[in-house]
């Protein structure tokens, strides 16, 4: 759907640390190699008795078949936590989505840099961008300024376009 | 570029005149019976609808936009569109059915559409997009759902910071968010029409009047920023009668009785400030008007780079009239 959340820098899901939604009744972690010291150390920690937990350890890559029959098996209740890498993180995300899961049931846990994308209001191409104010479309050579308004159909912030004095 | 020449058929947007002031409101009044039906062909209909056709021809991906899921309602506009025109112009529209064959004529231009009522295949093409060009509106049909308004069609071509193409599937709210140039003092008033639009019913559609000035230009989107943002900055006292138009952008909001969908319909009208001495008392409500606008919404509007050359333009006419 087009209106379906996507994952991206500024999504309310995103969260500076595992923390346990204690109002559900199960909660589900999908960790990759960059999380799995810190995921075991939570749970080791902070589980508590009378809820469920269930992980999914990603590997060299995601095992799409597996992830999809996991997130399509869960029933309502369940909180989903996803600490990964970036990529591995908007790639669950998707999944869960698809599988029903909402914004309100996700937290993201993101390790290393977050991508942040422009759409170009010359080209309608879209470009990965760090934080700077003004860049360059990669693939039309605009400039654009980067707006503060993102697309979940484009799937990048806005690129107002000028010409640099 | 056109204007509008019978000042007869110009929506005059400062009503208010007796307090010489303007504020933003959520004015969204009902219509009287005879403004229901926003059909309305101007002298410049021929003029608006060849430049259109021309936008929408050589900038398809900017000017027109939709959801593969939209036919039905596609089609729900389309007879809609259908109705109004031949309900208000009969001499200038008709339509013929047989069964599912109809036959819109448009005497004006000399054009049939012949098509299958509910059945893409048989216009080249699609149906919003045909019967749009043949009206000189912009179209915007947003759809109900969560208690907000999701853009799935648009067609355009007079936009102010306005794209089918970046704001297709957003909200209302997301729409309406502050635009370039802005601060944030558009919010709390998006949201209050965005409950408002909630209330209305099918057969009783509601208006709005919106209006800014515009340098040179009728068409100020997102694409083309870096062409009218500098642009602005050319306006002075002497050129801003010739340059600057008063743009006024008259609104509807029809609930579609099938679909539930919420159609938004634009007439955007051009007068040059020059032509304002035509009508003498409306020269002078737009200079009062104009001379208290505040910095924070002359920034909002994206007027900011020349409004003080627009006022000054309008009292030096004023007081030269008076010398006369």
């Amino acid at each position: 759907m087009y209106s379906s959340p996507v994952l991206y820098d500024q999504s309310e899901t995103i969260k500076e640390k595992l923390a346990f939604n204690d109002k559900r009744k199960k909660h589900l972690i999908i960790y990759d190699q960059k999380a799995v010291s810190d995921v075991k150390q939570v749970l080791a920690k902070d589980t508590q008795e009378e809820l469920e937990y269930e992980h999914f350890e990603i590997g060299d890559s995601i095992d799409l078949q597996a992830l999809r029959t996991l997130l399509y098996s869960q029933k309502m209740g369940t909180h989903l936590y996803i600490a990964s890498d970036w990529d591995h993180a908007a790639a669950v995300f998707a999944e869960a989505i698809e599988a029903g899961f909402t914004e309100d049931e996700i937290q993201t846990i993101i390790y290393g840099p977050k991508r942040r994308y422009i759409y170009c209001m010359k080209c309608y191409q879209k470009s990965e961008i760090n934080y700077d104010d003004e860049v360059q479309c990669t693939h039309c050579n605009a400039y654009m300024e980067v707006g503060p308004f993102f697309s979940k159909v484009r799937k990048g912030y806005i690129g107002y376009p000028f010409i640099p004095n | 570029m056109f204007k509008s020449t019978n000042l007869d058929m110009f929506t005059f947007p400062f009503t208010n005149y007796k307090n010489k002031t303007y504020r933003y409101s959520n004015d969204l009044v009902a219509l009287g019976e005879d403004k229901v039906n926003f059909m309305k062909i101007t002298p410049e209909y021929q003029a608006q609808i060849k430049r259109k056709r021309e936008l929408l021809e050589e900038q398809p991906e900017v000017r027109y936009q939709s959801f593969p899921h939209t036919m039905e309602m596609q089609w729900e506009f389309v007879e809609l569109i259908i109705d109004l025109a031949v309900d208000k112009y009969p001499e200038h529209f008709s339509i013929e059915k047989n069964g599912d064959q109809w036959t819109f004529s448009n005497h004006i231009l000399g054009e049939k559409e012949t098509f299958i009522f509910g059945d893409e295949s048989s216009i080249s093409l699609e149906p919003y997009d045909m019967i749009g060009r043949h009206f000189h509106h912009d179209y915007m049909l947003m759809v109900n759902r969560d208690d907000n308004f999701y853009l799935e069609v648009a067609q355009e071509s007079f936009a102010a910071l306005f794209s089918p193409h970046w704001n297709l599937g957003m909200s209302f709210n997301e729409i309406h968010g502050p635009v370039p140039f802005v601060s944030r003092d558009g919010v709390e008033l998006t949201d209050r029409i965005r409950k408002f639009l909630l209330t209305i019913e099918p057969g009783a559609p509601r208006t709005r009047v919106n209006w800014n000035l515009m340098a040179d230009r009728w068409d100020v989107n997102y694409e083309t920023m870096d062409i009218w943002g500098p642009e602005r900055e050319k306006v002075t006292a002497e050129n801003a009668g010739e340059l600057v138009h008063l743009r006024v952008e008259e609104q509807w909001f029809v609930r579609m009785p099938r679909s539930n969908a919420i159609l938004f319909v634009l007439d955007t009208q051009f007068l040059p400030l020059e032509d304002l001495v035509l009508r003498p008392e409306w020269l002078e409500i737009t200079y009062f008007n104009l001379a208290d606008i505040p910095d924070y919404m002359a920034e909002y509007k994206g007027m900011a780079p020349f409004l003080p050359q627009s006022v000054e333009y309008l009292k030096n006419l004023i007081d030269s009239l008076k010398v006369k």
